[in-house]
This record gives C-alpha cells, sequence and structure tokens, in this order.
C-alpha cells in the first residue's frame, strides 16, 4: 500500500519534470539549442498565473488559457529578440547565454512579485480521493491527467497538423527543410513558443503542490537531468525520464538515509551516462566524416 | 611484400552494407587510386583503415602486423597519416601550429618538463620547427605561416592539411579527394606534389578521387568500387575499359 | 604597429614577443607590487580575492577556452581544495604541504570525473559535472565528522614557517605570487605539445586523434589539471572567507567562474584576468550603485545575480571574444590610426556544424 502511494507521488512529481524536459528537449530538437531558463520559464508561468487569479481576479480557466497565451507571447519574443542572433554559434555560447536568462527572469521576478513564496488557488484545492486506504490529493490526479492529456495534444500536434510536420522536418535537417519551402526561421518562433506554453502548464499545475516563489525555477536542473535520462532528443524519453527520476526519487526519499533523495536524480543521471550514454531512447550518433 | 594488406572487410550501419568482404594490397612505394560513384564507400574504407570505424568482419595488416583492432590514435604513430575530404583542421590556430600538432607524436617531453619550460623541451620545439618548416617549403606554404586556418581559402586548406599528415613522417599517406574544390591550376600542382610526396619522400599514397585525369597522372593501380564492394583492381586504363565499372558509372 | 624582427625559431617559442611587450608587463608587476604602498586593506583584500578567482579561471580557462570541454561543477573543484586544505591544517600539517595535498587531491578527484567524461561531449558533459558539483555539495553538507556539516568549518589563520600571513598585506602578496607561477605555468603548459593537444581537440576530436593523440588520456589530464589550479585556488580562498561552509560552493559559484572566463575572453590568459576583475569588483560596483538608487529598486533581492547574467547575455550578443576581444580591437584602433579598417575584426559567420546526424 505503502508502495503504491509512493508511486502515485512519484508519478505526480515526475510530471512535473518531464514536462519541463519536455520544453528543453523540443527547443533542442528543432534548434540544437539548450534552453538552461526552461525552469525559469515555469516559474515564470506560475506567476503569471498567480497574477491573473489573485489580483485580476480571474476566472481559474480563463486565467490558465491566459497564462498560456501570455507565456507563447513571452517565449517567441525571447526567441526573436535575444535566440534568432545565436544561430549559428557554438553550443556552449547558446548555453551561457540561456544561463543568463534565467539570472536576468529570477530577478525580474523577484522585483515584480517579490520574494516571498505564494500560493495559487484552484477550484480543486485540498480535494482528497481516498480509494481503498490511499490518500491522493486532487492536485496530484491533475498533474497527471493534465500531463497526460498535453501528451496526446503534442502527439495528435506533431502527426497530423502541417505545422507539426513541418516542425519535425525542421528539426532533421535545417537545410533540407528551408529547400522546401519550410521557413525555418518562423517555425523556431513557434517552437519556443510552445516550449513556454508547455513550461507554463507545468507551472500552473506544480504551483498547488509546491508554493510560487522566483527560486522554483531550479527544479529546472532535476528537469534536465532527467530530459538526459531520456536521451536528449527524444520527446516521449523526457517524459519516460521525469517519471523515472520522480519516482526514485520518492522512493529514495522513504528507505535512504536523509540527503539521499536530493541527490538521486543526480545520481540516476551519472549511472546513466556511464552504462548508456545515449540515454533510454537513443538518437546521437557520431559525427561523420 | 604489401604495405597494407586489407583482408575481407564488411560494414554495415544499420541494415545498409557500407563495405561488403572488400579486399586489396598496397605495395610499398606506390600510388593507390580508389574510385567509384557517390555512396560507394570509398570515404568508409578509408575510416575503416584509419581505424575510426570497426569492421563487422575481416582483417588490416600493416607491415605485417595486424591492426584490425588498433585504437585509432595509435595509427600515426606507426606511420599512417591521412586527410579529410571536407578538411578537418584546427580553425583557430595558425597554419604552423597545425603543422606542430603533427609532430604530437614524436613528443618525448613529460608533464612536468612541460609545466616548466625545462630546455628539453624547448630544445625540442625547435626541432620540431625545423622539420615543420622542411615541410612548409616542399609544399610552398612559407606565406601563410602564420595566418589563422580560418581566414584561409579552402584550396590552401587542402594543402595544409596534407603538410599536416605530411609532418607525422608516415609511410603510408591516405587522401581523400584532395582534388575536390580545387581549380584546374591547383589540381595540376596536387598531381607534381603527390608525385614528389610518393617519389621524393618515399611515401606510400593512397587516394580517393573522382578526377581520372588526376588519378592517370599519378597512380599506379586503381580500384573501382560500387555499393561497398570492390569491382576492380588494375591499371587506371584497365579500369576505364573495364565493363563492369563502365555499368557501374552509367547504369545498365 | 611594431614589426618584430625573427632571427630564430626561438623568438615564436619565447613568452614575450619582443622588448617593448616585456617593457609593460614589468611595469604592470612593479605597480602590482607597489600597490599596498597606496591603498588600504579592505581593498588590498578585494584584490587578493581577484587574484584567488583568477588562479580559478586559469584552471577553468584550461579546460574550457583551450581544450573545449564545459564544465558547470568548477565550484566542487573549489570546495574541495578549501575543504582538504582546511582540514589538514586542523590536523597540524604545515601550510605548504597542505595546500600542495589540497591541490594534488583536486587534481585526482578531476581526473576521476574526467574518466566517465571522456565519452561525452559538450551538453552531456556539461551535465555530468554540473550533477557532479552537485553530490559534493550534498557531501559537504552531510559529511559532518570532516566538513561540519551546514555549521561550516574555520579555517586556521595562515602562516608559513612561523611568518603570520593573516594581514591584508602579506596575504596579498601570497597570492599574488601564487597567481603570477600559476600563469607562468600554464603559458609554458600551452606552448608545449601537451597544450597544443587540448587545442586540437577543441577544435576538431577526430582529427586529433588521427595526427595521434590520445583524445581519452588528453581530456583526463586536462580535467585534473584544471581541478587542480582551481583546487590551489580553493586553498587560497578558504582563508579569504576564513570560515567554510556549503551555501560558498553552490551551482551560482559554478556560473559566476563561468561567466568569468566568458567575460574575460574565451581561449587567452589575458581574459582570466579581465575576467577575475570583472567578478571580483562587479559585487562593490553594484554596493556603490545601490547605495545612489531609490530603495525600490536597490533592494531587489537577485539584482546581483542579475546584472550578472545581463552583462554576460550582452558579451555573448555583441561581443563573444569578452573583454579581451574588445582590447584586441581598441589596441590595434590605435596602432594602426587613421588606417584603421572597420572589416578587421569582423565576426566570421560560423556555421553550425551540428555533432548530431538526425
Amino acid at each position: 500500500m505503502e508502495v503504491l502511494q509512493l508511486l502515485i507521488s512519484g508519478t505526480s512529481q515526475g510530471c512535473v519534470y518531464g514536462l519541463i524536459a519536455l520544453g528543453f528537449v523540443l527547443i533542442y530538437k528543432a534548434t540544437e539549442m539548450v534552453n538552461f531558463a526552461q525552469g525559469d520559464m515555469m516559474m515564470l508561468g506560475a506567476f503569471f498565473a498567480f497574477t491573473y487569479v489573485n489580483i485580476l481576479e480571474l476566472n481559474f480557466y480563463v486565467a490558465v488559457l491566459a497564462t498560456i497565451a501570455t507565456m507563447a507571447m513571452l517565449g517567441a519574443v525571447l526567441e526573436r529578440v535575444v535566440l534568432r542572433s545565436m544561430i549559428g554559434e557554438p553550443p556552449f555560447s547558446v548555453l551561457m547565454l540561456t544561463i543568463g536568462l534565467g539570472f536576468i527572469i529570477r530577478a525580474v521576478a523577484g522585483a515584480v512579485w517579490g520574494n516571498q513564496p505564494r500560493s495559487l488557488p484552484t477550484p480543486y484545492a485540498g480535494g482528497v480521493f481516498k480509494p481503498g486506504g490511499l490518500i491522493i490529493g486532487y492536485e496530484n490526479i491533475v498533474i497527471i491527467i493534465g500531463t497526460a492529456l498535453l501528451c496526446l495534444c503534442l502527439y495528435l500536434f506533431f502527426r497530423f497538423s502541417r505545422l507539426g510536420i513541418a516542425m519535425q522536418a525542421a528539426s532533421q535537417n535545417q537545410l533540407a527543410a528551408f529547400y522546401v519551402g519550410i521557413p525555418v526561421k518562423r517555425i523556431y518562433g513557434v517552437v519556443w513558443a510552445l516550449s513556454a506554453t508547455i513550461s507554463a502548464v507545468a507551472g500552473i499545475l506544480v504551483a498547488p503542490v509546491s508554493l510560487v516563489d522566483p527560486q522554483m525555477g531550479f527544479i529546472g536542473i532535476k528537469a534536465f537531468a532527467a530530459a538526459i535520462v531520456g536521451g536528449f532528443g527524444s520527446l516521449p524519453g523526457a517524459i519516460v525520464g521525469g517519471l523515472l527520476i520522480g519516482i526514485v526519487e520518492q522512493f529514495a526519499g522513504l528507505y535512504l538515509p536523509t540527503g539521499f533523495s536530493d541527490v538521486t536524480a543526480y545520481v540516476i543521471l551519472l549511472l546513466m551516462l556511464l552504462l548508456r550514454p545515449e540515454g533510454i531512447f537513443a538518437t546521437m550518433q557520431r559525427k561523420k566524416v | 611484400m604489401s604495405l597494407l594488406a586489407m583482408d575481407q572487410m564488411s560494414l554495415s550501419f544499420g541494415g545498409v552494407m557500407a563495405v561488403r568482404q572488400v579486399s586489396f594490397e598496397v605495395r610499398a612505394g606506390e600510388v593507390f587510386a580508389i574510385i567509384g560513384p557517390n555512396g560507394a564507400g570509398k570515404t568508409t574504407l578509408f575510416n575503416l583503415v584509419s581505424r575510426l570505424y570497426d569492421a563487422d568482419s575481416g582483417s588490416l595488416h600493416f607491415e605485417g602486423e595486424e591492426i584490425t583492432r588498433t585504437p585509432a590514435h595509435r595509427i600515426a604513430e606507426i606511420g599512417i597519416a591521412r586527410t579529410f575530404q571536407n578538411t578537418e583542421l584546427f580553425e583557430h590556430e595558425t597554419v604552423l601550429h597545425n603543422l606542430l600538432i603533427g609532430k604530437h607524436v614524436y613528443r618525448r617531453t613529460n608533464l612536468v618538463a612541460e609545466f616548466l619550460f625545462l630546455p628539453s623541451v624547448r630544445r625540442q620545439e625547435i626541432r620540431f620547427r625545423r622539420e615543420v618548416e622542411d615541410i612548409i617549403d616542399l609544399l610552398n606554404l612559407q606565406h601563410y605561416r602564420h595566418q589563422v586556418i580560418g581566414n584561409l581559402p579552402y584550396g590552401v586548406r587542402k594543402m595544409v592539411e596534407v603538410a599536416r599528415a605530411l609532418c607525422i613522417k608516415p609511410k603510408l599517406l591516405l587522401l581523400d579527394e584532395p582534388s575536390s574544390g580545387l581549380n584546374p591550376e591547383e589540381t595540376e600542382d596536387l598531381s607534381f606534389w603527390i608525385e614528389d610526396i610518393n617519389e621524393a619522400l618515399g611515401v606510400t599514397v593512397i587516394m580517393v578521387e573522382h578526377d581520372m585525369n588526376l588519378v592517370q597522372r599519378t597512380a599506379g593501380r586503381v580500384m573501382a568500387l560500387a555499393d561497398g564492394a570492390c569491382l576492380a583492381i588494375g591499371s587506371p586504363g584497365e579500369i576505364q575499359s573495364h565493363p563492369e565499372v563502365l555499368r557501374a558509372y552509367l547504369g545498365d | 604597429m611594431r614589426f618584430v624582427r625573427k632571427t630564430s625559431y626561438d623568438h615564436d617559442i619565447r613568452l614575450f614577443r619582443h622588448q617593448g611587450q616585456m617593457f609593460w608587463f614589468g611595469l604592470l608587476l612593479a605597480a602590482v607590487l607597489a600597490l599596498p604602498l597606496a591603498i588600504d586593506g579592505f581593498y588590498l583584500g578585494e584584490l587578493s580575492l581577484v587574484f584567488i578567482y583568477g588562479i580559478a579561471g586559469i584552471g577553468l580557462m584550461l579546460l574550457v577556452g583551450y581544450t573545449g570541454l564545459v564544465s558547470l561543477g568548477h565550484a566542487a573543484f573549489l570546495a574541495i581544495g578549501a575543504y582538504t586544505h582546511a582540514w589538514l591544517l586542523g590536523q597540524g600539517v604545515p601550510f605548504l604541504p597542505s595546500m600542495l595535498a589540497a591541490t594534488v587531491l583536486s587534481a585526482l578527484i578531476g581526473g576521476l570525473v574526467g574518466i566517465p567524461a571522456l565519452r561525452m561531449t559538450g551538453i552531456y558533459l556539461a551535465v555530468a559535472t554540473l550533477a557532479f558539483a552537485i553530490i559534493v555539495e550534498q557531501i559537504l553538507v552531510h559529511w559532518v565528522s570532516v566538513t561540519g556539516g551546514f555549521r561550516g568549518m574555520a579555517v586556521e589563520l595562515p602562516s608559513i614557517a612561523g611568518y603570520d600571513l593573516v594581514n591584508a598585506v602579506p596575504f596579498y602578496y601570497l597570492c599574488l605570487a601564487i597567481l603570477v607561477i600559476c600563469l607562468l605555468l600554464a603559458l609554458n603548459l600551452l606552448r608545449s605539445p601537451t597544450g597544443r593537444a587540448m587545442r586540437a581537440i577543441r577544435d576538431s576530436e577526430i582529427s586529433a586523434e588521427s595526427v595521434g593523440i590520445h583524445l581519452a588520456y588528453t581530456k583526463t589530464l586536462a580535467f585534473a589539471i584544471s581541478a587542480g589550479f582551481t583546487g590551489l585556488a580553493g586553498s587560497l580562498l578558504a582563508h579569504r572567507i576564513g570560515y567554510l561552509a556549503p551555501d560558498s560552493f553552490t551551482l551560482i559559484t559554478s556560473i559566476q567562474l563561468l561567466i568569468m572566463v566568458v567575460v574575460g575572453g574565451l581561449g587567452s590568459l589575458h581574459g582570466v584576468i579581465f575576467g577575475a576583475i570583472f567578478i571580483g569588483f562587479l559585487p562593490q560596483a553594484i554596493a556603490l550603485g545601490r547605495d545612489t538608487l531609490p530603495a525600490s529598486i536597490a533592494q531587489i533581492p537577485g539584482l546581483e545575480p542579475g546584472i550578472f547574467g545581463l552583462i554576460l547575455v550582452l558579451f555573448l550578443i555583441y561581443e563573444p571574444l569578452g573583454i579581451y576581444g574588445r582590447w584586441v580591437k581598441v589596441r590595434s584602433y590605435f596602432e594602426q590610426f587613421p588606417l584603421y579598417r572597420k572589416a578587421t575584426h569582423r565576426r566570421q559567420k560560423s556555421y553550425l556544424r551540428t555533432e548530431r546526424m538526425r
């Protein structure tokens, strides 16, 4: 019973990691950039939701849509203003750039919303579901269902929509995609918007469980580990990696001495890099000469 | 005795057979050319010889020693140097530095001596430099000595890459499409240099080449590849009139 | 503009290209040596910190700028150096042997971290080092018997052979001396075969391998050397902060070290010094700025990292070669005045050379 309980809480935590990891992977796949500020984008999403619900006093579901729209716009603007000039620069420069962006976003969030943790009121807050001795908060159920729905939408989008297929093409071969008439640069904007949207959803889902403050983006680092464990460059891998880390973390927290649960994500990561460096879902190959 | 012998080597990527049971021997002192349509597996063959790829089966011998499983970084030491199809130079360094890196296998100093830059290190540096200058003179690169690779025209880069390979003082030199991207004058110069390298320095050369004129002028023997398999080996004239080779190039 | 007439190959090997260069560096050294006469203890302390950052920066620059391997976890080596040195001093080991031991231990651990890193490139390596640093941070927190956990540990006062180095002035000279030694060691390394091999790996691994460079060995070595320098800096840092706690060695510290080498200018030792001055004095400048700004802005909690981030972003977009790159441009402007052509330093459009095949 305890095992099942841990499994469920681990799954819900893992879903959050997975969603942020999805944002990482999406951007990496399409643009070969690593966005280290992904966790901070999630934080921004949570803060926008907080603003719309608490300060503008919008209906929760309207606020969710508004947050998604705001973040999508922000993602596209960020790409246009900052990242566009970095196309073709070495990956390390882009990594450092997004680290710098993360610092800036955190400082701005601290300036606008202050550093004290806020809570995001939701219509489903506090509810508890008790099937046969288990205790599951509604928040956790919403996280799991929300993630599943989002994944389904993404799957349908990439599988069937014109834009999704164009994005896949651009991610596989930028030059060829350009030649067949896909506007690669505009696709990049869309990718950043989409990735920001996903992190906004992650922010809204996680906000009721953990409070909202400028430092919450640091779980992005664990999500990053998840993305690598899943095999950087694989969308299902990101979710699987997230779930794996989320669940193992819960068990480590209970069965291992204190301190271990904080490092489990990184131990898993190092083990994975040692044993199967290409990740669970391998997509990398060596450079050709 | 042959200098390099490949015996029944095969390599596949996923389901694609890139090299099928290829066998050939290269004699010491000759210029051996490999020709074939695009995708025939020529560069893959080079990558097998320079040990960047592991073969699925077959064996490779150099000077009678088996090198089928020798690690790639030991290949230069035993005397095989190569160039790359699209040049793989050290972009942020000067020509001189690129060539000095070619001397890496001859270094005899240890880390402590290098940290302190002891006289032995200085003497070694000057010796390397003198040997590098000989290669610079041979290939007429004096003018570019202190220029950074990133600023050089493509033709010069190709020559710098040949020069770097020569700094290893190889017994066997692998040239991967040396004339691609060169203009007719440069290609003509190249044919003389290949002759010089082969005759004056006594280096055996294997080259992958598309330009049949260059092959005819420089190569003693030619191997034709198609779809990863060896079609024929013979003199340039024989190969050019070989029915199977013609079919591979022109289609049925 | 100066033309150097070279008469022997040794000319290209010497550290100073001509007399003038030697003169200016000599003048700089004299000025730095005389500085304690002119400024007070507080600023000497700040300068010592700049020197310490410089030493750590040399280590990181050798790795990131010269070998092309990214480490997001160099704070861990700083921590290993600091804690080892402090612990050994506490056990009664004399100052210099303890410092040497801290350096060697950091280098060994650096080499160990390097080994799994061999098969990784780029982002994988960055993340592996990040994971390593976070694990080290947790060890610092939980290995209470050695590190004192969250409470931290006090560092014994520095002294060499009975001579006290507690005051700002002798400590300043100690840091300066070690920095100069480290710079010379790094310069020597870079002009010998190992340094060349490192740079070769940065530019093309496949090509480096085919000219006979053992990738695994050289990368491990680069990691070990880098960690050694950083560990040495850590042992000095232990004295500078006086009291060690895990929160001095976090991810932010690692990133600050990276910002130092990027803003200073990747691929040059000048850049290390510029970068060290930058991250050493920016907090001071921000603190000074706080006094003049209205309270509502000055009290923003994340202001300092935010400004760091902003400057980093601006540099990456407008001057990827860092402060040193800007310095080279300004210098050649004056040297060639009035003939300077803007195009001399125009950025080459570098096309993405992907390591990814699909």
